[in-house]
């Protein structure tokens, strides 16, 4: 049995985020697993070391902070978890819990749980949207998606992508994301595993320790074409 | 003289602008140039009246158009829903006599909720009615709490503000203010006890973040709600849609005035709420209204009855990206006792931005097509493939999905012998694709 642990399932839901839990649980079913998902959130109390997949998705600046003051509760066992290896997706603003402070429009500062040494800043005068595409090296082909974000993050030294097409965690920055081992820490917001059915793959293959059977993600994979094409040509445009 | 030219070279533009078929941002965007303070340099009638929200804004400006007009008010409005401040520009100085004094008894402005206080800087709304916040166009608008912050400050003291109490969000913006009118339904028997959505805005309360509580849900968050902490809850209304059967299509408000609805929806029930509403505080008798909302059909475009070969249909003009306008349009094709068949479109997510982000329709809920009187559904766009992968996410039978890039395609596979009736979902950027396709019908 595979325990997936979707953390903040109503709180952290802002853009579809919700669907890479779906995503996750049908490719490991269709692996032959049986998958129990636990959508907790503000008040529950999770059993993070018996899970085998944490997930939280993006939320509003104020919602993150009302998440932010829950998961301090879970601030040692989720550090071991991250040490121990095991894997973890936090899309949009949910990964910037993890890094030292964060700084809203008005000055005011909260602290992180500190299990990275970047510090947020946030702005309330222009929301940061982008269609992007980036790479990494654990993956042959870029990923897609889409930046919602109103914050610039400074101080990662452990970047998750390059970015080709978008925003990276600051201005002018060509790095997005944070890795520790197998924590994924990304401001791609929304089905980024639906979207990028080899990373949706990656992530399977973590969990189940071999190359899990995905011949069943025709149209992802035709999607996932229809949209890298559209925003190769904005790049070309340009 | 700087305000005379100002105001002729902006007539003039929007003169030339109507011959060529142009759109009325442009005179306006001139005329802030010339003079960037023209607006407060106007006089402006005794009703400022300005509408904003995620949905329904135009449909809002045009129904208080029609019944202030019909009741012998003259009204200047902007008609095209150009809604930034470029486009009211126009509108204000458009309707001015060249000396800068707006002749109409009432000035109607719907706005863009982003830009609201760039517009309201120089024009301050004696009236203010906010009908929503969703979740809508979020590429651009971020959030609802994003659009809150922004529509904060674009409310000043000495404006009415006409408010939604059955959005918790569009209710807060009350906290601290005391010029306020509430609208809203009571319980109706189209509720439910639980939450129809996907996903849950009415979760968390919006001034304190403790867990809320729904006594009843119109549709999605919206309904009545209380906070399980800190006390705040609907406020009451004064003006009150009391039942609504939308099966036989019809509204009630305040027990007394009954409305026969051209569009059986509750989208289309919120509207005449809030116009009716307005058009009451202006002082147009409640009788006089609900007989100039009764069986009312918008001009605006946003229904359009067809005719596809043999078969009948409704295009229900949806957006992309803003989840509940789709789950309001499911629910009317979901509820056709008679049997239809549904028609989704993707093709361009956006009209004016280019975005390629299929995120929005992981929160329609797409799943209440799982019914009876929903037959065949078809997918159609160049992003097929992304409805094709969140339609596998729900619950309805593969056997009963067609998917075709080709809207063309689609359309001819549509033009079949069928009987049952036709329900086109789609957006303003992809309407035109399928349109050419079918015979419109004229409104009634």
């Amino acid at each position: 049995m595979i325990r997936i642990l979707h953390l903040y399932h109503d709180l952290m839901n802002l853009y579809g985020d919700y669907a890479n839990v779906s995503a996750l649980k049908r490719i490991l079913e269709k692996n032959g697993e049986e998958v129990k998902v636990e959508k907790l959130s503000l008040s529950d109390s999770a059993s993070i070391g018996d899970c085998d997949f944490i997930f939280v998705g993006s939320g509003t600046e104020r919602n993150m902070r009302v998440a932010l003051g829950d998961l301090k509760k879970y601030s040692r066992s989720l550090k071991s978890y991250i040490e121990s290896g095991k894997p973890a997706l936090f899309t949009g603003n949910s990964f910037e819990m993890l890094g030292k402070t964060i700084t809203d429009c008005r000055g005011e500062t909260v602290e992180g749980l500190g299990f990275f040494d970047f510090t947020v800043t946030e702005q309330n005068k222009t929301r940061l949207t982008a269609d992007v595409i980036c790479a990494c090296s654990f993956l042959t082909q870029p990923l897609v998606g889409f930046v919602n974000k109103c914050s610039g993050i400074s101080g990662v030294s452990s970047p998750l992508f390059t970015v080709e097409m978008g925003l990276g965690n600051s201005e002018g920055d060509k790095y997005e994301g944070v890795r520790l081992n197998n924590f994924f820490g990304t401001h791609l917001t929304g089905p980024a595993l639906i979207k990028n059915p080899h990373f949706l793959a990656y992530f399977a293959e973590l969990i189940l320790g071999k190359t899990p059977e995905t011949d069943y993600l025709t149209n992802e994979r035709a999607g996932y074409d229809v949209t890298l094409g559209e925003l190769r040509k904005r790049v070309e445009a340009k | 003289m700087k305000k005379f030219f100002t105001i002729l070279i902006c007539k003039l533009l929007r003169f030339a602008g109507k011959l060529l078929g142009k759109g009325s941002s442009l005179p306006g965007q001139v005329a802030l140039k010339l003079c960037p303070d023209i607006l407060s340099r106007v006089e402006l009638p005794k009703y400022i009246i300005a509408v904003t929200g995620s949905n329904g804004k135009t449909s809002t400006v045009e129904m208080i158009a029609h019944i202030l007009t019909k009741n012998g008010k003259t009204v200047s409005w902007n008609r095209e829903g150009s809604n930034q401040i470029e486009g009211v520009t126009t509108l204000v100085l458009g309707s001015a006599t060249l000396g800068g004094k707006v002749k109409s008894d009432i000035l109607l402005i719907e706005s863009d909720e982003r830009f609201a206080r760039y517009t309201f800087r120089y024009i301050k709304p004696t009236h203010y009615v906010i009908t929503n916040l969703y979740r809508d166009q979020l590429t651009r608008n971020g959030h609802p709490e994003w659009v809150y912050d922004a529509l904060a400050d674009s409310i000043t003291d000495g404006t009415q503000l006409i408010l939604n109490a059955d959005d918790p969000l569009v209710s807060s913006f009350a906290q601290g203010r005391e010029d306020v009118i509430w609208f809203g339904a009571d319980k109706l028997s189209t509720d439910s006890e639980t939450l129809e959505s996907v996903y849950n805005d009415g979760a968390y309360c919006p001034v304190c973040k403790s867990p809320m509580k729904y006594t009843t849900h119109h549709y999605n968050h919206i309904g009545h709600y209380a906070c399980t902490s800190c006390g705040y809850h609907r406020h009451d209304t004064q003006y009150t849609v009391t039942s609504v059967d939308l099966e036989k299509g019809e509204m009630v408000i305040d027990g007394k005035h009954r409305i026969t609805l051209a569009l059986k929806s509750l989208y289309n029930m919120y509207n005449i709420l809030s116009a009716y509403t307005v058009a009451s505080i202006v002082g147009i008798d409640g009788a006089k209204i609900a007989e100039d909302m009764n069986n009312y059909v918008l001009k605006n475009g946003r229904v359009i009855t067809f005719s596809l070969g043999s078969r009948q249909g409704t295009m229900l003009t949806s957006k992309h990206e803003n989840s509940v306008s789709y789950d309001q349009s499911i629910r009317v094709a979901a509820a056709y006792s008679e049997g239809c068949d549904v028609m989704i479109i993707v093709d361009a997510v956006s009209r004016k931005y280019f975005t390629s982000d299929v995120s929005w329709l992981y929160d329609i809920d797409f799943d209440m097509l799982n019914s009876p009187n929903v037959h065949r559904i078809v997918l159609a766009g160049r992003y097929v493939n992304d409805l094709a992968v969140r339609f596998s996410y729900t619950d309805i039978p593969a056997d009963r999905i067609k998917t075709f890039e080709s809207i063309d395609e689609a359309a001819d596979f549509l033009n079949s012998d069928r009987k049952e009736y036709i329900y086109v979902i789609t957006c303003f950027s992809d309407k035109g694709k399928f349109l050419v396709k079918v015979k419109e019908e004229q409104a009634k």
